[in-house]
């Protein structure tokens, strides 16, 4: 498991610690055992597994959006009128 | 007074409502199914494409705009759901008022006037602005259309992206091709700050962007939010697929069939029938058409089906130069209305331009577009994260809403191909006509000058192997559907060449209405469902005045 942490980690540029957090290293790493690098990088920031969003988590999960610094769509309620606010720093 | 209302979407539950209220008995045919809120939103989160229909289900018998099937130049894209709630369940919720102008877009640009003016609609507005519930500012709004006096919106406008302030910060006061540019905040049908009088329904608006095509928060209307507050007196029908209106030998409108199915996945279905003394037919402008086709009314004028409209809307896209945060709250709260009437409209169709929060979402595929192509070109660990986090963080989408004019050759027509329930599937035939592509070009013209104003880093392209590509003078471009079909039942002053009346009453039958934005001889450049709501309540009002007429009319035709 550590070592697909740790590969995961590599390849996204997010900690082993944000990896774990999402609460998906468990899923992925039984799901993209025979993953290319480019396909578990997709699977991390976007939910995607070939062709398929595999659980709700994985969508509100992805890596893409946390580099952004805001919720995917339908999944997080910043708050009213949070939008009107300057951009938190994300990387 | 027995009413049948065919479709539980916007207009019909809107006019099934009123009817209720003033003591008709109201039954409410409707052909799809319902999908649980919950539901839907976990569709939503687990469909690969989150394309508009994706949360909700559909059924065999009563399929959505996927079955339509097109055999014109340009295809039509626009799309509309078949469940109880309707389009809707679907739509942005982006609420601005018709032009003044749009009214008489005959006399001023290419199409058909309407037989009314903003004047005679404007009570109306009001009354669709309050029982939907829309957030605005009166004295802003005033800025490009009239606003009665004293009105106020039932909820203050809600606050503007740090997108629009941004945007807002360069380019108010600049000009373009002689016009002066003003970020305006645009009317919204989701939940702001009530003014005092006002009791929203549902929470306010939380930000979670996904109001196209679901709010997890509820905090944008739907037709559900109506159907909660219909009086007892209404009965709806769900899984009833309406396939004929029979009329007497006076026109009169005397039942309704309709196929009931219980099974989702098939077409298995059992035949019925109900009586009324008025019928509205509220089931979304292509499904009217195809209603009053293969019942063979309501067109001695030979317009039902034709004239159909929509917005192609142009999307450019870019990034600023500094990070402005997307996709944090709703998808549009301003738009530039500078290039919605004026002289050139006898030249060009006319177009709103909404400022798209939302990055480069629809019009790309962001950001799983971006981190694709980044992952193609080698980035990997944090030089990708970083690069996803700059490219994304930065994106916005300029959309532009063309006017269509009513063009009797664009139109829905019967297809041979059958259903599963045996009924044809509606054919369409949908072109542009130089006015739009000169429209379009007009408006890619603004976006350049827009982007080079802001210092904008453009991305837009078109390419030819894209849906819906095509070239202009020489020029590449590209439309997408905004959803809003409209005109195929068009109203106007005369039987002659129109459908409907200025009450959406058909010519030919007079107990027969067709309501929803099939009525509209024009789109003007506004997200039309405001003013498809003002008319059906302007057309409910008319039932319910002339309901003495209706009897009597009744009674004297009975054997
Ligand atoms: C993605 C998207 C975004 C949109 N955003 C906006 C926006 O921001 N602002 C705006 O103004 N407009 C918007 N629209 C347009 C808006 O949704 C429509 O204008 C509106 O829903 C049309 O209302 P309607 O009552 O005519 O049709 P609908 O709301 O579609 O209702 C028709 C109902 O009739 C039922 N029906 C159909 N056939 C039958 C039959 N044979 N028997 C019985 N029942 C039947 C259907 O199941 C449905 O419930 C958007 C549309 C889309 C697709
Ligand atoms: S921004 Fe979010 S909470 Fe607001 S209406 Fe849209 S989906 Fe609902």
């Amino acid at each position: 498991m550590d070592a697909f942490v740790e590969l995961s980690a590599e390849l996204t540029g997010f900690s082993a610690e944000e990896l774990r957090s999402t609460g998906l290293v468990e899923q992925y790493a039984e799901l993209a055992q025979d993953a290319t690098d480019a396909e578990l990088i997709q699977l991390w920031y976007t939910g995607v597994w070939r062709g398929q969003i595999p659980s709700a988590r994985a969508y509100a999960e992805g890596l893409a959006w946390k580099a952004v610094g805001v919720a995917p769509p339908g999944t997080g309620a910043p708050g009213f009128g949070s939008w009107e606010h300057r951009p938190r720093r994300s990387v | 007074m027995k009413a049948v209302v065919v479709g539980a979407g916007f207009a019909g539950s809107l006019i099934a409502k009123v009817l209720g209220d003033n003591g008709f008995r109201v039954t409410v045919l409707e052909a799809g199914t319902e999908t649980g809120h919950d539901e839907a939103v976990h569709r939503f989160r687990t469909a690969l494409v989150k394309s508009p229909l994706a949360p909700y289900r559909t059924t065999v018998a009563a399929p959505s705009s996927d079955y339509l099937i097109n055999t014109g130049p340009f295809a039509y894209s626009s799309p509309y759901l078949r469940m109880n709630g309707g389009t809707g369940t679907v739509w942005t919720g982006i609420t601005p008022r018709m032009h003044p102008e749009d009214f008489r877009t005959a006399d001023l640009g290419r199409g058909r006037n309407w037989p009314i003016s903003y004047d005679d609609l404007e009570p109306y507005y009001r009354a669709a602005e309050w029982e939907i519930g829309v957030a605005a500012d009166a004295d802003e709004q005033r800025q490009h259309v009239p606003v009665a006096d004293g009105y106020a919106y039932p909820m203050h406008a809600l606050p503007r992206t740090y997108l629009d302030h941004a945007v807002a910060s360069v380019v108010d006061g600049q000009r373009i091709d002689g016009r002066e540019l003003l970020i305006t905040g645009t009317p919204q049908a989701r939940n702001g700050v009530p003014v005092s009088g006002y009791r929203p329904d549902g929470h306010l608006c939380a930000g979670y962007a996904s109001c196209v095509p679901v709010c997890p928060e509820n905090a944008k209307y739907t037709p559900r939010r109506t159907q909660k507050r219909w009086s007892p007196h209404i009965e709806l029908r769900t899984r009833c697929v309406v396939n004929r209106l029979h009329a007497d030998e006076f026109g009169r409108v005397t039942k309704v069939s309709y196929q009931r199915y219980e099974d989702d996945t098939t077409g298995r279905h059992t035949r019925h029938e109900v009586e009324a003394d008025v019928v509205v037919l509220a089931a979304h402008a292509i499904e009217n058409a195809k209603l009053l086709l293969m019942s063979g009314l309501a067109n001695s004028s030979d317009q039902v089906g034709r004239n159909l409209m929509d917005h192609p809307a142009l999307l450019t896209w870019a990034l600023m130069p500094q990070p402005i945060g997307p996709f944090r709250g709703p998808g549009s709260t301003t738009s530039i209305d500078a290039f919605r009437a004026g002289p050139e409209r006898a030249t060009r169709a006319p177009f709103r331009i909404e400022l798209g929060n939302w990055g480069w979402g629809w019009s790309a595929g962001s950001p799983d577009s971006d981190t694709a192509e980044f992952v193609a070109a080698g980035l990997r660990g944090y030089a990708l994260r970083k690069a996803v986090a700059d490219r994304v963080g930065r994106q916005f989408t300029l959309q532009f809403e063309i006017e269509q004019e009513a063009d009797p050759a664009n139109r829905v027509t019967l297809s041979e191909d059958r259903d599963a329930l045996g009924n044809p599937r509606p054919s369409i035939h949908y072109g542009l006509s130089d006015y739009v592509k000169d429209g379009l070009l007009a408006a890619k013209r603004v976006s350049d000058q827009l982007f080079e104003l802001l210092k904008a880093d453009d991305y837009t392209s078109y390419k030819p192997d894209e849906e819906r590509y095509f070239e202009h003078n020489g020029e590449p471009l590209r439309y997408w559907g905004a959803g809003h079909s409209g005109g195929t039942h068009v109203m106007g002053a005369s039987k002659h060449d129109s459908v409907v009346d200025q009450w959406q009453r058909c010519w030919d039958h007079p107990n027969l209405y067709a309501v929803g934005c099939g009525s509209m001889p024009s789109l003007g450049t506004s997200n039309p469902s405001l003013t498809m709501a003002a008319l059906a309540l302007r057309t409910a009002d008319h039932l319910v005045s002339h309901r003495a007429e209706e009897v009597r009319c009744t009674m004297s035709k009975a054997p």
